[in-house]
């Protein structure tokens, strides 16, 4: 076994994990930073809209220049980053960790605190020919196109109308692609309306209620069969409509990437609004297993700017903990930051949140 | 709803289980109640290694398992279900002279039954696996028609023909006792009601014994962790179950290109712990790599464990008792229920529905460990 000079592993340099970090360095403890990225970020690395709401929650600033400003609230001297790495498990009962390091050799570590900060990964849906080249998640169309600057295709189909589906759209339009249509199995548009607006106003033509029938081509996507819902999610025979597209890009939800949790034996628990089977944690982001906290969307899909703000509960939970800070000032930040997430969930998209929190909040694991 | 009265509840929704159902309803036996207390195929046999041989160490293992054979190279066909069942062989180095001397005997047995099985120098064995490393092997044998199948498709396949057949499977449900009359089953109690029935057939695998223990049969038997682990799937270089007794380690590169891997610890303590450890994947990928070197280059996809129901001959434990009317059992199958449990339950359908009694019945009875004499089955992993 490794003898280790780190006091905390944060899993995921994503918002949650570089916040956490952060308040972690700012206490003076020792961190492990593992990501499975090239560069630090997580999602942020590839968003290159604005943010909204408050100016203490990066509002006007874009995603893409936020992990550089966290970054600098890292005291250097306190972090090891290992990039390009993976955590493969978590081992009860003393939280060994096998990290596959530069995808080249295996290390093994134990550690007392943990946060795991692993984000969430892209749903998939089920339609006939699915599994064809051509058909992308929209993260991946976003990590191609704005991380390593390649364009899947030329003329796209676009599914889902959350916020995810509308910007990945505006985003494919900026980069010279055409958005044939963009379809939602729903009666209404998920997302803002504000990226919605700006959309329509591009002319991409937008169909509510409608949903993807199949996929068309043998070797590679050649185009989409869509067909309209009822009100009762069913499909109504005879609205079929052939579209000619060369990418079909699935933007149909979030699931929470829990499974290291799972793995390091933390109970699980199922509310709907948090994106369905998630972790139990308590206010302080710590897990059922004592020293394992979880920030971000990999305890319930949300945001960045609320991941950011459970990433630094989790880092001064611990420093509470670990006493590297007095219980007094930890707790005024713990307050501070507290406030600054209800505020955050304050508005009509954070009801759902807000509920899913309440039932959590009222649930004990056992 | 739990109905309130049953001709026979079977305890177990496993490979045993499903497929006792399945022999007895094509008997004719109504109103069958399978009772599992997580779901179908949820313990021992949907964690096992999924290998099926017939090349064991006692004549008892080695004739069941030969029956168990020729049931399985027709079962996907009478299931109308691909349990993916190959005959893609076994083959076991010995490392060691006592192995190699122990190999020959066990095979001069086996084919004293009639087995197809032959005994290979190091380079016969490295023809049928180029990859096998026989720096330090004495000898190996073979079996052409061992090999194995999906005991996840198995069961799933016995238990719906069997619900097809009028089985009623209660999953979620847990027995938390059983109660006995003048000697004679009467019912069955459940987290979800009480059963009235004259029957039960314990089939609990790695909880058997505490199944027995609410009918006063106290079982000579052990539940130990058993870990596995999985690689990614690659191009197939290599067709038979590897196993060896020396090294205490199996593997396989299944049907989709992955390979299987596991071993017993022989440090486990007896319970019923089924997390996975860090300590099994290190020593299992130490282990298997000086047998194959090439594994070396795999990744490890998942790991998990399961639990062996170990009896003091590594032999099961089938049929009924004296001492409790209405009680059978098929249980303490030391590693190898899935592929025995199917032949095994057609032994004891025959028994239960038409009172007749194959002469192995006797064998493996409970009965066997109260004369002390008993032959311990050491081809076991």
């Amino acid at each position: 076994m490794k003898t280790d000079s780190f006091d905390v592993l944060v899993i995921g340099g994503g918002p949650a994990g570089l916040c956490a970090c952060a308040e972690l360095s700012r206490c003076g403890i020792k961190v492990l930073l593992v990501d499975e990225g090239p560069v630090l970020g997580g999602q942020l690395v590839k968003q290159t809209h604005k943010f909204f709401g408050s100016r203490e929650h990066y509002a006007g600033v874009r995603g893409i220049e936020i992990p550089d400003k966290l970054q600098e609230e890292i005291d250097e001297k306190l972090i090891t980053v290992y990039s390009s790495s993976t955590v493969v498990g978590i081992y009860p009962p003393n939280n060994n960790v096998l990290i596959y390091r530069d995808q080249k050799k295996v290390e093994e570590h134990s550690f007392k605190y943990i946060i795991i900060a692993t984000g969430a990964s892209e749903n998939m849906i089920l339609f006939e020919n699915n599994d064809l080249p051509g058909i992308y998640g929209a993260g991946a169309v976003q990590t191609l196109m704005n991380q390593y600057g390649i364009i899947p295709g030329k003329n796209m189909l676009m599914v889902g109308a959350g916020n995810i589906g509308l910007i990945v759209s505006y985003q494919l339009l900026q980069a010279g692609c055409r958005v044939k249509k963009l379809i939602e199995a729903a009666p209404s548009i998920g997302g803002y309306l504000v990226h919605a607006s700006k959309i329509i106003r591009m002319g991409i033509p937008v169909q509510t209620s409608t949903t993807i029938l199949k996929a068309i081509g043998t070797e590679k996507v050649e185009g989409a069969i869509t067909v309209k819902l009822d009100e009762n999610w069913n499909q109504i025979e005879g609205t079929e409509e052939e579209i000619e597209v060369d990418t079909i890009c699935l933007s149909v939800g979030l699931a929470p990437s829990y499974k290291l949790a799972v793995h390091a034996g933390c109970k699980q628990i199922f509310i709907r609004e948090l994106g369905g089977m998630i972790p139990w944690r308590n206010s302080s982001q710590e897990t059922s297993v004592n020293g394992i906290y979880i920030a971000g969307d990999a305890c319930g899909v949300e945001e960045a700017s609320s991941a950011m703000i459970e990433g630094r509960l989790a880092g001064l939970n611990i420093a509470k903990c670990m006493k590297r800070l007095s219980e007094k000032a930890c707790n005024e930040k713990i307050d501070d930051n507290l406030i600054s997430l209800d505020k955050l969930r304050s508005g009509p998209f954070g009801e759902r949140i807000v509920e899913g929190i309440r039932k959590l909040e009222g649930k004990s694991y056992e | 709803m739990l109905p309130k009265t049953a001709d026979i509840v079977i305890i177990g929704g496993g490979i045993n289980g499903t497929s006792l159902a399945y022999y007895l309803a094509k008997k004719g036996i109504k109103n069958i109640v399978i009772l599992e207390k997580n779901f179908v195929c949820s313990g021992a046999t949907g964690r096992c290694g999924a290998g099926i041989r017939q090349q064991w160490g006692t004549p008892e293992n080695t004739s069941l398992a030969m029956e168990a054979v020729k049931l399985f190279e027709t079962l996907s066909e009478e299931l109308d279900w691909d349990i993916e069942y190959e005959q893609c062989g076994y083959l076991i180095p010995a490392f060691t002279d006592e192995f190699a001397d122990q190999f020959s005997k066990n095979v001069r047995m086996q084919k004293k039954l009639g087995l197809d099985v032959s005994y290979l120098t190091p380079q016969e064995a490295k023809d049928i696996v180029p990859d096998l490393c026989v720096d330090n092997v004495r000898a190996a044998t073979y079996c052409s028609t061992d090999g194995g199948g999906n005991p996840l498709l198995t069961t799933y396949a016995y238990a719906h023909r069997a619900k097809e057949l009028g089985v009623k499977i209660h999953t979620k449900t847990e027995v938390t006792d059983i109660t006995v009359s003048g000697g004679n089953i009467t019912s069955v109690v459940t987290d979800k009601g009480t059963i009235s029935t004259p029957m039960i057939f314990n089939a609990a695998g790695g909880h058997s014994q505490e199944i027995a223990a609410m009918v006063d049969i106290d079982l000579p038997i052990n539940s130990y962790r058993h870990q596995i682990l999985v690689t990614e799937p690659v191009e197939h270089f290599f067709d038979p179950m590897i196993i060896s007794f020396d090294y205490n380690i199996y593997f396989r590169q299944v049907k989709h290109g992955s390979i299987l891997m596991g071993c017993s610890d022989t440090s486990e303590k007896p319970g019923y712990d089924t997390t996975s450890t860090l300590d099994f994947i290190k020593d299992i990928t130490t282990r298997s790599i000086k047998i194959m070197p090439k594994l070396k280059k795999l990744n490890v996809l998942r790991q998990w464990a399961g639990l062996y129901n170990v009896t003091p001959d590594a032999m099961p434990i089938i049929g009924d008792v004296a001492d409790v009317g209405g009680y059978f059992q098929a249980v303490g199958f030391s590693g190898h229920g899935y592929m025995l449990g199917p032949k095994v339950a057609t032994l004891m359908a025959e028994l239960i529905a038409d009172g007749k009694r194959d002469e192995i019945i006797d064998r493996l009875s409970l009965e066997r460990f109260k004369s002390g004499n008993i032959t311990v089955d050491s081809s076991v992993c």
